[in-house]
């Protein structure tokens, strides 16, 4: 026991796992394979994770569960099912879920009925068969939507509100357009209007018989008020800036 | 349809089996006997902090490490940990802030209102049943139930921030063994069931070890095991603060 923290001195800091703190809070815990002055490349044991360095608070060394886990994992059989079992276990309570499947599926591979491994897993036996987690949902009726398994009625009435949420959505959309072609249009009357009083104060001096009735029918006519999809949005577009979203 | 219909009449069934003949208690008589029940209002006032840790587990090989801290008034943070990677969801009871490397991003960012409001909902260690006028909240008898084979009081509970929760009372332990609520889900409201089981005390206050939380019509459930409970732990004010850092 004395020797302990003699021994300690002796194992080499390169066995230990690297601990990324990152700024504020959180942290990435593996093995940094690869590190440069913009990025550090951690492997967590199931993947590697690139991190930001202006992410980065500090970088430490220390044993951390994946150590154990493959310090325990070298010392397993092949076919020591409870030996496997028992460090999936662990590697679930510490945080491991990726290991702990990888030593359930070892557990199965020397006792393919194994029942612990099977349902963590996420296996269900259905009449006499292991079916996994989407085979069974779909055996019991339930249906895919998203992403996600229902009941068909709880995605009836989701496909239904989306497209409900749709509707409103594109009802808004088509408020703003109409509401900034609206806008548009009063510019351009506007415009339209002072370049009339030019032209009519023009005509007025070359052609006075005109009148300002004409030249005022053509500012305020149809042709500058917006039509079906107006001058600036097709149809279905949306505004590209301004107005409500 | 037969198979619905026999759902439905066998539900009807243990329903009618399970309603009192005598008349409910009061309110008032049904938050007292579970207020005992969960270790008595001196001991569960003593609560000042909370730490709880445990493990998440969300079916198809989804599980975390999670550990939850409490200090009321409003701060909470939560933080999970899969696979050597740790994330930190925070509120300081006005506002909220994360670190999530689960979404792909490593920087600390605003929680959205509507998350922070939701937290700081969940920091009344106490619960919302207990001293429930004094704390600005309503609780109705809403009818008996069955959950699980028992039979249990149903309370409307509407919190003084308006949100509505349903909450059964085992007849016979008192204990919380339900709660039903409302969350925005991609933007439409889902009922979330939230079960508990595995009641034990720790420094004889009652907390649920197994709690499991289903969302309506979907056969996926989160299950979550509290593996250890820490009552009054020391939680400086500063873990729940929107850390400072130097401008980029």
């Amino acid at each position: 026991m004395r020797k302990l923290p003699f021994l300690l001195f002796l194992v080499p800091a390169a066995l230990f796992a690297d601990v990324v703190y990152l700024q504020g809070a959180g942290t990435i815990t593996g093995r940094i394979v690869e590190q440069t002055a913009t990025t550090v490349q951690v492997d967590v044991g199931g993947g590697i994770i690139g991190v930001p360095m202006s992410n980065v608070e500090r970088i430490v060394k220390a044993r951390c569960p994946l150590d154990d886990f493959e310090a325990r994992a070298a010392k397993l059989a092949a076919n020591d099912t409870a030996g496997w079992l028992k460090l999936a276990e662990w590697a679930s309570q510490n945080g491991l879920p990726m290991n702990a499947h990888d030593a359930y599926e070892k557990a199965l591979a020397s006792s393919p009925d194994n029942a612990e491994a099977r349902q963590a897993l996420g296996y269900t036996k259905l009449n006499g068969r292991w079916l996994t987690e989407d085979e069974a949902y779909q055996a019991s009726g339930y249906v895919k939507y998203n992403g996600e398994w229902m009941t068909p009625s709880q995605a009836q009435i989701e496909q239904t509100n989306e497209a409900q949420d749709k509707a409103r959505k594109d009802a808004e959309y088509a408020a703003v357009a109409a509401e900034q072609r609206a806008a548009d249009a009063e510019a351009r009357a506007e415009e339209a209007e002072k370049e009339a009083k030019k032209a009519q104060e023009a005509q007025q001096y070359a052609y006075p018989g005109y009148g300002y009735g004409y030249y005022g029918g053509y500012a305020y006519g149809v042709t500058t008020w917006p039509t079906g999809t107006g001058p600036s949005l097709g149809a279905g577009s949306r505004p590209s800036g301004g107005g409500r979203r | 349809m037969n198979r619905v219909f026999s759902l439905a009449a066998a539900t009807l069934f243990a329903v009618t089996l399970a309603v009192p003949a005598a008349p409910a208690p009061t309110v008032d008589k049904i938050v007292a006997d579970y207020v005992a029940a969960r270790g008595g209002l001196t001991k569960i006032r003593a609560l000042k902090t909370l730490r709880q840790t445990g493990r998440i587990f969300a079916g198809q090989g989804r599980e975390a490490l999670v550990v939850r801290e409490v200090k009321p008034p409003g701060r909470i943070r939560v933080q999970f940990t899969i696979q050597g990677v740790t994330a930190v969801f925070a509120s300081n009871g006005t506002t909220g802030w994360k670190v999530s490397p689960f979404e792909d991003d490593m920087a600390l960012k605003e929680l959205p209102e509507e998350v922070t409001r939701e937290a700081i909902d969940q920091t009344d260690i106490e619960g919302p049943l207990v001293d429930w006028k004094a704390k600005g909240n309503t609780v109705e008898f809403a009818g008996n139930e069955t959950v699980n084979g028992q039979a249990t009081y149903k309370l409307k509970v509407t919190l003084k921030s308006g949100a509505v929760r349903y909450s059964y009372i085992d007849v016979a332990s008192h204990f919380e063994v339900r709660v039903d609520s409302t969350r925005q889900v991609k933007g439409l409201d889902l009922k979330i069931e939230t079960t508990f089981t595995d009641h034990q005390k720790t420094g004889g206050v009652l907390f649920p070890r197994k709690i499991e939380i289903a969302a309506e019509g979907r056969p996926q459930h989160a299950r979550v095991v509290v593996d250890k409970v820490e009552l009054n732990p020391a939680l400086s004010d500063a873990l729940f603060e929107r850390p400072n850092l130097p401008k980029p």
